[in-house]
């Protein structure tokens, strides 16, 4: 291959490239110039590719909608589930790695069978439930189908299985418990872990809009997604102010993506976060 | 690493209790150290696992007023009422427009992006980026592009001389504009897996090729994709289980209604306007079991196929 051939064979390469990165980030950025339109530019056509920068759209929809009350739904619903989440997994992960007892590998089969069973044959059964509990139209109908987690435990136990047994000896020998040992030894230790399981569901729960559609009515409880959705319904023409609406809600995770896609990218290779 | 531990030893007694007792401690301390997570999952799977199963042969009100048992009816008025069998076709649709495409496009963007260059890297968070957004959010921007009037896809066609399309509108355009909307939010993730996938093809192999004067597309046909072949076969499953379950996007890019004309009525969709619009329980459980039978079945059928054509070390 000449010289020539290899440098336009380059070339080709990264033109395509650019071409197909443009094409990912354009719906994004075509939202974005659209939610700063002002009133008489939106309605152009071919359309316009530049931002107006009239702000009015924002101020508007931000008076249209309880925004900071969505806002912090989705914030509570989201720290409640990883906090929840992540205690019963870390409990649940030690004693299926730390402490010995009978069945102790069937019973970490049981719950990693919860993976076989489908999501959407859960939504009604899982309704009912909630109903029969009286918590329908609560935080907490969505918080608490998320207080298990098997991918979680799954992380979990394969960290502390990876922890030498001489820690804990040592750490018994020092006169230390087995929730000590938790506290100070291993959990310390497992922060990347822990890290990766609350990023997972804190992307999940954030973006999560079936199931809140499904087990809320009153707008004190839910979260930005509905809220999103419900303005979506009713003032469907008005672009600008939508747009805006759609910037906002999506603009905190844009943000934690840049600091975390070194995570994501690592667990998605390794085949983390095909179930949430 | 110092352990924080301040407090002395005690007695030698804790430190080697006596051995008969200590399997039983360990044992009690599992049961609170596991109830948690197990009352959970209990609850919230294992019961409503059962249920789903049950739910579907009765006549079942939230009141809990007149639950009779219903035998085979609500199955029977599923497999006879025209929508279901819409939805049905709609589901399956969806599947083979969303199945191909994404495993091809996955191998092909992570084929052009493959490297440890910075600039590539870029590409690749911006290919990400989309799977990490909320779907009712983002598809505003879509919905606003797909308008027929004013929108950029048929501004795209027009720079082709393509006639414009009604998109979301047409029930011929609908379901395919969907399945666009979807490729853009998801494909990140594939792309993610097969270029993990493309990293641990061995470059021994790949030099001994070039050595023995392979061609890139041979090397290709003969190396690489016999290597990937079970990452994408894992991406054709993946992709077959979220495309059956298709539901935020279209109730977003169809105003929560499916149409035009049904033509974007996915099952699931039609599960939640049959439970939660309408409040028919039992018979909306009654589909969700066929649902499942349907993903069941579609996926066993795809691990028969694999073993034609999947490579295993």
């Amino acid at each position: 291959m000449s010289r020539y051939t290899l440098k336009s064979s380059q070339g080709l390469r990264i033109l395509v490239s650019v071409v197909v990165g443009v094409m990912f980030l354009f719906p994004l950025y075509i939202a974005f110039v659209t939610s700063l339109d002002t009133k008489a530019d939106v309605f152009t056509f071919p359309p316009h590719l530049l931002p107006a920068f009239d702000w009015e759209p924002y101020v508007h929809v931000w008076h249209m909608a309880r925004w900071p009350m969505y806002f912090g739904n989705t914030l509570f619903i989201t720290l409640t589930t990883i906090a929840i989440a992540l205690t019963t997994s870390i409990l649940a992960a030690y004693a299926l790695s730390f402490l010995k007892f009978r069945y102790r590998e069937a019973i970490f089969v049981i719950f990693l069978l919860v993976l076989m069973v489908p999501a959407e044959a859960l939504l009604i059964p899982n309704y009912v439930i909630l109903h029969l509990m009286g918590l329908l139209n609560t935080y907490w109908a969505q918080i608490l189908i998320y207080g298990g987690s098997v991918f979680g435990i799954f992380l979990l136990r394969q960290f502390f299985l990876s922890l030498p047994q001489s820690y804990w000896d040592a750490a018994r020998i020092d006169g230390a418990g087995h929730l000590r040992f938790l506290w100070s030894v291993a959990l310390p230790m497992a922060r990347p872990v822990l890290f990766t399981i609350g990023l997972y569901i804190f992307i999940g729960s954030w973006n999560s809009f079936q199931w809140p559609l499904i087990v809320t009515s009153s707008h004190h409880v839910q979260p930005i997604e509905v809220a999103v959705s419900r303005l979506m319904l009713a003032h469907s023409v008005d672009w600008r102010r939508l747009s805006a609406a759609g910037i906002m809600a999506t603009m905190p995770l844009v943000i934690l993506f840049f600091f975390v896609q070194k995570y994501l990218i690592r667990g998605i290779g390794r085949g983390e976060g095909t179930q949430g | 690493m110092a352990l924080p531990i301040t407090r002395p030893p005690r007695s030698a007694h804790a430190v080697t209790p006596p051995l008969k007792k200590r399997p039983m401690k360990d044992w009690v301390r599992a049961v609170f150290f596991l109830l948690p997570a197990a009352l959970f999952v209990l609850t919230f799977v294992y019961v409503p696992a059962g249920m789903s199963l049950v739910l579907g042969f009765f006549h079942y009100h939230l009141l809990g007023i007149n639950t009779t048992f219903a035998g085979l009816y609500n199955f029977h008025s599923a497999l006879t009422f025209g929508v279901f069998w819409i939805a049905f076709r709609n589901t399956l649709y969806y599947a083979v427009l969303m199945i191909p495409t994404t495993i091809f496009g996955a191998v092909l963007i992570a084929l052009l992006i493959h490297g440890s260059s910075r600039f590539y890297a870029i590409i690749r968070t911006a290919v990400l980026l989309p799977y990490i957004t909320p779907v009712i959010a983002t598809s505003i921007g879509w919905l606003w592009m797909f308008n027929p009037q004013y929108g950029m896809m048929n501004a795209v066609l027009g720079w082709f001389h393509i006639p414009p399309s009604q998109w979301l509108l047409s029930p011929s355009m609908a379901m395919p504009a969907v399945a666009l909307y979807s490729l853009w939010h998801g494909l990140g993730f594939d792309v993610i897996i097969v270029l993990a996938a493309l990293s641990n093809v061995p470059t021994t192999v790949l030099e001994a090729a070039t050595i023995d004067g392979a061609t890139h597309w041979r090397k290709f046909w003969r190396v690489t994709l016999p290597f990937i072949s079970p990452t994408m076969f894992f991406l054709v499953i993946i992709t077959t289980i979220a495309t059956l379950q298709a539901f935020s996007q279209v109730y977003a890019l169809s105003g929560g209604k499916g149409g035009p004309e049904y033509a974007t009525t996915t099952l699931l969709l039609l599960i939640y306007q049959t439970a939660f619009q309408d409040f028919h329980f039992s018979y909306a459980a009654a589909m969700a079991i066929l649902l499942v039978l349907m993903i069941l079945g579609l996926t066993l059928f795809q691990r028969w196929l694999s073993t034609k054509w999947v490579f295993y070390q």
